[in-house]
């Protein structure tokens, strides 16, 4: 009895520093937007508690526009999980066969994620310059005049001139993460397969992928969940305009909180936002599991 | 053995992690009380101890202020040697996030550059910001009173103005000569006439940064001014009259067919301010509205210095709006922060650096002089002289809109100007939005 008291100490006293680190970092901010959500509040003044205004306001307001900000982050959801994810499965799948210049072709399609999105930001935003960008200058050149555009200017074209690059950024993401466990699927496997006759795009089907479908599912969550919380592309190609139409609820939560001085309701999307997370990565495990 | 050892040694890490939390200042979140002014005692320096003071700005490398804020701080610390200071200049987007979290978190530095009228008078409300007045009995012969308006609330005055900017039409002679004009057409129909025939010529009248909305507001006040009256738009700003107004509705309707008529450069929606200026001073463009600040930009490149020439934007409606009526005022700003172990130093220190920041931007053409200029002042270069006279025969300013109101509303009417430049609503549904929203 005594060995299990102290065993438990032990545990306990190991565990403490990271529990302490999880809660003041993690777990107390999401306590205190919680709590600021509930009051109107410029960031320093008084507080005034107004209790679920913030969150009535957030879903009926048209000058906020949450629900337009939220329709386009679960756009760029679908996309991800719908296009992203499987470019990304698809390279994993290829690399996975060993194929000459494996490591060199690993590193190509990882550099995107290592490179600082503020720098993409930018080179995205050179390419799709209406007067020198790349894009403008081919379709001109390629006698495609008529298609040229002010790609991060128009409301029609921008939102998409967004994911381009943010979907493009991630695929090396994915790809490495189901490359490993592309990997790990038994090579014996595959041999057997091999020898039963079955075909790449078979072993792929029925032995491969339903080998890694934990990592497709960690995968669909951070699509998803990465899709809601996108920020830093946006903000520096467009900011979520022109006329809001690129916004996400990531750049109207820094609107509301640092360019209105509205803590209240900057505080109330952040909830929502880790709501949303919350909710997705649940739904996504419980598919899994029923799919299992 | 093994098990003591790795639980004390756990215990010296959590002990660790307590030291680093308590050695960070906690951020304060009661924000109701007004934090207390430095006492005297506090701000008593002996002669031989040096004291800390702090600044926050935004003349980075590239910004036109720098030269001037680097003179006047070699000019205040070498008057100050009892004084060990230091400063820290951020991009002016950033800034605003910067310095707003620092006021929430009570963590201001000494001096912080901030813009007068709203965006200050959020910081004064909160108890955040020191009172200058005692600070101010010094140097009031220097610096009128009138420049401390826009900075003085319940009647004390919280800022020290640097220069005072207004909106100005510049203009590139070259082009405009190349299409037979030798002067910025004077009133509005010879405006527009000479738009259309710059259009015929295949060049785009306006330059406008559609990414930075603040620069669509340098037009689009300035239209609304020259056709309503300083008085009515200033009215609105202040919040002591409605947007719901028919001459403003109007007045953007206006704005609105500057645009419809390919008067703007279409690419210009998705460019910066900084990419809009540059191809106004490649020319790409006939006119750049935009502040004067930018006459040390414009009057320091050699190449350019020759061809450009800036004015006023001519009266629309000459029965309610007059030449003189001008969009700018003082609204560069240095504040002190309440917290301030060494508030009234600082004040003092605040002040005599404001004078000298003043003195160098006007001689480098940053803008007009807030406090009364001294020394030679012959070198101030054309463009800003011009300013000068426009300034001197000026009858009325409207503080810029989105410094005058508050955030919330500052933003709201952003959004809502953002959507007439964007062609997405009209003057009616301009002010109609706006009266929604704000009143």
């Amino acid at each position: 009895m005594k060995k299990k008291v102290t065993n438990g100490l032990n545990v306990f006293a190991f565990l403490l520093p990271a529990l302490l680190l999880f809660v003041g970092v993690l777990i107390a901010p999401i306590i205190l937007s919680g709590y600021y959500s509930f009051f109107d509040w410029n960031g320093f003044g008084a507080k005034t508690f107004i209790g679920i205004s913030n969150y009535k306001e957030l879903f009926t307001s048209n000058a906020i526009g949450f629900l337009k900000a939220l329709r386009n982050s679960l756009l760029l959801a679908f996309l991800s999980v719908f296009i992203q994810l499987p470019m990304s499965l698809g390279l994993a799948l290829i690399l996975g066969r060993n194929i000459k210049g494996e490591r060199g072709f690993l590193s190509v399609y990882f550099m995107p994620v290592l490179i600082s999105t503020v720098v993409i930001g930018q080179l995205w935003l050179k390419i799709y310059n209406p007067s020198y960008g790349i894009l403008n200058v081919t379709l001109t050149k390629l006698g495609l005049e008529s298609l040229t555009r002010t790609w991060l200017g128009t409301k029609e074209t921008a939102l998409w001139a967004c994911f381009v690059p943010t979907l493009w950024q991630y695929v090396g993401y994915h790809m490495l993460l189901l490359y490993a466990g592309v990997k790990s699927v038994s090579p014996e496997l595959r041999e057997a397969a091999k020898i039963d006759g079955a075909t790449n795009g078979q072993i792929n089907r029925y032995i491969v992928i339903p080998g890694i479908k934990p990592i497709i599912r960690v995968s669909v969550i951070f699509a998803i969940t990465g899709s809601l919380k996108s920020f830093d592309l946006i903000y520096v190609l467009t900011n979520g305009g022109p006329l809001h139409a690129t916004e996400v609820p990531s750049t109207l939560m820094i609107n509301m909180l640092f360019l209105r001085n509205r803590y209240g309701m900057g505080s109330t999307i952040a909830v929502m936002l880790i709501i949303l997370c919350f909710a997705f990565a649940l739904l996504i495990n419980k598919i899994f599991k029923e799919d299992k | 053995m093994r098990k003591v050892l790795a639980t004390v040694l756990a215990c010296v890490m959590m002990v660790s992690l307590v030291a680093c939390g308590e050695s960070a200042p906690a951020a304060s979140t009661d924000n109701g009380s007004t934090a207390p002014a430095a006492s005297t005692e506090n701000t008593q320096v002996a002669a031989d101890e040096k004291v800390d003071l702090e600044m926050w700005c935004i003349a980075t490398e590239s910004d036109s202020n720098r030269h001037s804020y680097e003179a006047a701080i070699a000019d205040v610390t070498a008057a100050h040697p009892e004084v060990n200071f230091t400063w820290e200049a951020i991009e002016n987007q950033a800034y605003k996030t910067k310095i707003k979290a620092a006021v929430a978190a009570d963590e201001m530095p000494d001096i912080f550059f901030t813009w007068s009228c709203a965006f200050l008078g959020d910081f004064v409300e909160a108890g955040r910001v020191y009172c200058l007045d005692e600070a101010y009995e010094g140097f009031k012969s220097e610096l009128p009173e009138s420049m401390m308006g826009n900075s003085t609330y319940d009647g004390k005055h919280y800022g020290v103005p640097l220069t005072m900017n207004i909106v100005g039409l510049f203009a590139n002679m070259e082009i405009l000569k190349s299409v037979g004009y030798d002067a910025v057409p004077g009133t509005y129909e010879e405006f527009i006439a000479c738009c259309d025939k710059l259009l015929e010529n295949g060049i785009i009248p306006f330059g406008c940064a559609g990414k930075e909305t603040w620069c669509v507001t340098e037009y689009l006040e300035s239209v609304i001014e020259k056709s309503c009256g300083a008085q009515t738009l200033g009215d609105i700003f202040l919040g002591k009259a409605t947007w719901n107004n028919a001459d403003v509705a109007g007045a953007v309707d206006t704005f609105q067919s500057l645009v419809t008529n390919g008067y703007f450069d279409p690419d210009g929606i998705a460019l910066t301010n900084d990419e809009v200026k540059a191809n106004f001073m490649a020319g790409k463009y006939a006119f750049y509205m935009n502040g004067t600040w930018n006459c040390a930009d414009f009057a320091g490149n050699d190449e350019f210095k020759d061809k450009v020439a800036v004015s006023e934007f001519p009266v629309i409606n000459a029965d309610k709006a007059t030449l003189g009526q001008l969009i700018g005022g003082p609204s560069d700003t240095l504040a002190v922060a309440a917290s301030s172990p060494n508030a009234a130093l600082a004040a003092q220190f605040t002040f005599e650096l404001g004078r000298q920041i003043c003195h160098y931007g006007y001689l480098d053409g940053c803008g007009l002089p807030a406090w009364t200029p001294y020394g030679d002042t012959s070198t101030v270069n054309a463009l800003t002289q011009t300013v000068a006279e426009i300034c001197a025969n000026a009858n009325a300013y409207v503080l810029f809109g989105d410094t005058a109101m508050n955030a919330d509303a500052a933003n709201t009417y952003l959004s809502y100007v953002d959507q007439v430049y964007g062609c997405a609503i009209d003057g009616a549904g301009f002010v109609e939005g706006l009266t929604n929203d704000i009143g």
